[in-house]
């Protein structure tokens, strides 16, 4: 027992810093999501739960979650399918593996504020990258920005360009730590490919799928700069998600309480989304988690 | 069964196909940079020009950009010095804690990370405002420290995880005690992971914008904020934001490179497991 | 640090004269924190950046540039916490009203007057300076005036015989004429939130019956205003790919491309279509007024922050020098003086072939109403008028929902009562 308690000193360092520094933001947005604070004016009348209340009522509120969802869904599990099969393929490659591990890594390091711009000059229509190749073949390819479904479909590609090379490396990372011993039994009794990473690799890395998966909802349902970019939410609403509208509410209008109660909401809305994910991860073991 | 060589020729081509796409926005944004807007953007795209190093010049040197890159590499490689060690404590001690308690924090730590930043940059800017700390290193790097806790804890508790508790026990009966059983025990075994944490809290800190913006000013900023400093209006700001966007990337190359053989072998030790 | 400056000088004084004077010369230095200004960034702004920094010797003034919408962030965030971090602050005819009703600026009638004669400031005409009176009282110096004209393609107009479109249905029509896959017919910018209320600005002021009335109710969905929406929504059909999407930037960009044949820019990016370095098309532009008139007009100006710690009588001689009638001749080719001894200089026109279109859309142009909540209702009416034009839903239930908004919003900023 002396030892559990002498634990606790271990977080002090850390529980200290975030206490001071971050414990504060967090905290007054919360407490500011109780009041109507109008950043121009009045100091804050406390409401309650009225910011709320006209959040549930506002049909953009739940416009733009419906996309969120649909964007997160799109692009995390983009990201994971992709990543595991990379993955996979450079668990397999027996040569060349290093060089091209760093070489994928790249897009993950490009600075977001220019990483969506980079992705703009390939996306605008006529003089982007993408329009001049497929054009060259004389089609006339579609306004990848400006149609919503293709507008969903490259914000959902962007994600995937900066955060597939994560997934890759936290995978692979993840394949080469699954016991070779019980790989190769499954190889003489002549188990495929597909049945050794689906039987026995993946359940053998689970914790390490639900770690990336967590921290890429999460990351997604923050995600912004990309849109802002790119779409800026756009054509018409087609791309607001929850993150765009906090934005608008923030920053436009000034709506400080207003946009802490979105905030609050996309906070419980992804820890909802996560705890969705566990529970269809941990079906069969319920106490493993 | 050692797969046969033309599967591995297939599989290598394909890997190679998919890392080619995956860097085209990159290759052509850096050919972007080393051609006059006039160029940059034509249609068709031109891909016989004559290279420029106009912008990566005036970036570097004419606005200075090297200040911003020193500050940019002051406060990431403070924050993963700070972040890294204490996160590390903390991840050895939840990872060793019975009980609800840790994963209560566990959870808390994560509910930090999911809330939308941009409400986070008013109350950090009053905060700084009211410390007086607006513009200096010691406030972007507290922030950036405990904007990295919950990631970097959360990564280093998987690592440790992997450690087995019969080690730590027989260490505890050789007579260790517990900062020796975490100092001398744990943490060697879990050096790998260290690294692949400090990378991934080094990227974190060094290209984090929104912060750098409301929290830094003229003697701290750093190389996302001057970056996005030229937005968009004149197409040079484009060519510019693409020098500099293409240079604030060679650092961490350069480190990616350097560690390699460390990152591999953390990687190889894997092992994030949750 | 003052302690260790104090014993640094007391022990530099010691060594001796020469030391002595470096020391108090780098004493006065400290001594003067340095400006903080914030601003907008676009190539007459930088210019005028570089102005401020050496508008009074001495005095060091740090210029912060940065595109419109992240300047405004943090204009925002440090204005309504009242802190001292900023001194000079970027504002334009839609931002300075909401910054003075909020009470961030600092009045400047006062310095006015005071340094009328030094700096010869009764050259700005009125015209100028409306647009930063709010309540009566001035709160900017004009750096700049933009106006929204008509950029054409000379060569494809004498081409096709045509004269640059005096009414709305004119340029309609042109605009299907013109437009092919590989060149649209007109350029059209729909970047939430400017671009897009710039667009509207001149349909809603040609064919509607402009934003609001006397008593700030909308009318932008009037029978006239759904009028001038459809007919926005018609143009986009022959917009150049992107429009969506676009702001000034990709518009110039098309236009310096060979992508589109005409459509409506600022004054100030008429320079750039004749850098070879950035256009295909040098001398092929012409300007003109826009068809109908009533486009956009919009100042660019410096306020000073009500809670700087600065002396403002400095802060004021910063402004007032970098506004000079020098700098803005010099600054000319990219800039429109507000100082009509320089604007109304026949030397200009001569000199600068974008100056008769200026002048000519300067004459019909207006700018945005003087309302400071109109950068917040802008947010409600840009989304919708992006819905309508996206299809998402018909022109006036969009224009009917977003006055709908729009009232609430001014309701609860205590409007109507």
């Amino acid at each position: 027992m002396q030892t559990q308690r002498g634990l606790w000193l271990f977080l002090v360092p850390s529980g200290l810093v975030i206490s001071l520094v971050l414990l504060y933001p967090l905290g007054y947005a919360i407490y500011l999501s109780f009041f109507n604070y109008y950043l121009g004016g009045q100091p804050p009348t406390f409401i309650g739960f009225g910011n709320y209340v006209a959040l549930f009522g506002d049909e953009r509120f739940w416009g733009s979650i419906g996309k969120t969802v649909l964007i997160v869904a799109g692009a995390v599990s983009l990201e994971f399918v992709l990543g595991l099969a990379v993955a996979f393929g450079l668990y397999k490659l027996t040569f060349g593996v290093k060089p091209l591990n760093l070489l994928m890594f790249l897009p993950h390091i490009v600075t977001p504020v220019v990483a969506a711009l980079f992705l703009r000059w390939i996306f605008t229509g006529r003089w982007g990258l993408l329009d001049a190749i497929i054009m060259s073949f004389n089609i006339f390819p579609p306004d990848w920005l400006g149609t919503p479904g293709w507008a969903r479909f490259t914000v959902i590609v962007a994600d995937a360009w900066q955060f597939t090379p994560f997934m890759i490396l936290v995978l692979y990372a993840g394949l080469n730590t699954v016991d070779n011993s019980q790989i190769e039994s499954a190889q003489m009794d002549g188990a495929g490919n597909w049945t050794i990473l689906t039987r026995i690799m993946l359940p053998a890395i689970k914790p390490l799928i639900l770690f990336v998966l967590a921290i890429r909802i999460m990351d997604a349902f923050r995600f912004f700069d990309q849109i802002y970019v790119l779409t800026a939410g756009g054509p018409g609403t087609a791309t607001e998600t929850l993150t765009m509208y906090t934005y608008a509410l923030a920053f436009r209008l000034l709506e400080i309480g207003k946009a802490s109660a979105l905030g609050v909401l996309t906070l419980l809305l992804s820890a909802l989304t996560i705890g969705l994910v566990i529970a269809v991860l941990y079906r069969r073991d319920k106490g493993a988690f | 069964m050692r797969p046969s060589r033309t599967t591995q020729m297939v599989l290598f081509l394909a890997l190679c196909a998919f890392t080619v796409v995956n860097l085209t926005p990159i290759i052509w944004a850096f050919m972007t940079s080393i051609k006059q807007p006039v160029d940059a953007f034509s249609v068709p795209p031109k891909l016989i020009f004559t290279p420029t190093f106009e912008f990566h010049y005036q970036v570097w040197v004419e606005k200075e950009f090297w200040r911003f890159l020193i500050n940019s590499a002051v406060i990431a490689i403070s924050t993963v010095c700070i972040s890294v060690p204490i996160g590390t404590m903390a991840a050895f001690a939840l990872s060793r804690m019975r009980g609800g308690g840790s994963r209560g924090i566990l959870f808390g730590l994560l509910a930090m990370r999911m809330f939308p930043h941009i409400l986070l940059a008013i109350p950090f800017f009053v905060l700084a405002q009211w410390l007086s700390l607006i513009d200096t290193y010691p406030m972007m790097i507290m922030a950036l420290v405990a904007i990295n806790q919950p990631f970097t804890i959360w990564m280093m508790r998987s690592f440790f995880m992997d450690v087995p508790l019969e080690l730590d026990e027989a260490a505890r009966i050789d007579g260790c005690n517990l900062w020796q059983v975490f100092y001398q025990v744990a943490l060697p075994v879990v050096r790998p992971g260290l690294w692949i944490t400090s990378l991934f809290s080094l990227l974190l800190a060094y290209n984090e914008f929104l912060f750098a913006l409301v929290l830094t000013g003229p003697n701290t900023k750093t190389l996302p904020v001057a970056i996005a400093e030229y937005g968009a209006e004149d197409l040079n700001y484009w060519s510019l934001s693409a020098a500099a966007a293409i240079g604030i990337m060679l650092p961490i190359v350069l480190f990616m490179m350097a560690l390699q053989r460390h990152l591999v072998r953390g990687l190889a030790f894997g092992a994030v497991k949750g | 640090m003052p302690g260790f400056d104090l014993d640094r000088r007391r022990a530099l004084g010691v060594l001796g004269a020469a030391a002595a004077t470096t020391a108090l010369v780098g004493g006065t230095a400290r001594a003067q924190a340095p400006v903080q200004m914030i601003s907008h960034r676009f190539p007459a702004l930088e210019f005028y950046a570089e102005k401020m920094r050496g508008a009074v010797e001495g005095v060091e003034v740090n210029t912060q540039l940065m595109p419109f919408d992240k300047a405004n962030e943090l204009a925002t965030i440090g204005l309504s916490s009242k802190a001292d971090t900023l001194d000079i602050v970027y504002a334009n005819d839609t931002t300075v009203h909401k910054y003075a009703k909020n009470g961030w600026l600092m009045p400047l009638d006062d310095l006015w007057a005071k340094f009328s004669d030094e700096f010869d400031l009764a050259d700005f005409p009125e015209r100028a300076l409306a647009p930063y009176r709010y309540e009566g009282k001035l709160y900017c110096v004009p750096h700049n005036v933009n106006v929204m004209l008509f950029f054409y393609r000379r060569d494809l107009f004498e081409e096709a015989g045509k004269q640059p479109p005096a009414t709305m249905a004119e340029y309609v029509e042109l605009a299907k004429e013109f437009h092919t896959p590989m060149r649209a017919g007109t350029i059209k910018c729909l970047k939430p939130i400017d671009a897009t209320m710039n667009e509207a600005h001149w349909y809603f002021n040609t064919i509607g019956d402009g934003w609001f009335d006397q008593d700030w109710r909308p009318v932008f969905n009037s029978e006239n205003g759904v009028k001038a929406i459809e007919a926005l929504k018609e143009v986009t059909g022959y917009a150049q790919r992107g429009y969506a999407t676009a702001a000034n930037d990709e518009c110039t960009l098309a236009l310096q491309q060979d992508l589109a044949a005409m459509g409506l820019q600022w004054a100030s990016r008429t320079a750039a279509m004749d850098d070879p370095t950035k256009s295909r098309v040098v001398d092929l532009i012409d300007w003109a007024a826009a068809p109908g008139g009533h486009t956009r007009t919009a100042t660019d100006g410096y306020a000073i922050s009500a809670f700087t710690r600065q002396d403002p009588e400095l802060l004021f001689r910063i402004l007032a020098t970098s506004s000079s009638a020098a700098n803005m001749r010099e600054g000319a080719a990219m800039l429109v003086p507000p100082r009509d001894s320089v604007l109304r200089d026949p030397e200009l026109a001569k000199q600068f072939r974008q100056y008769p279109g200026i002048l000519a859309a300067l004459e019909t142009a207006v700018p945005t109403p003087p309302l400071p909540e109109f950068y917040e209702a802008g947010e409600f009416i840009t989304r919708r008028i992006l819905q309508a034009v996206a299809g998402e839903m018909e022109v006036k239930a969009a224009l009917d929902a977003a006055a709908a908004e729009t009232t609430q919003l001014l309701e609860s900023r205590g409007y109507y009562r």
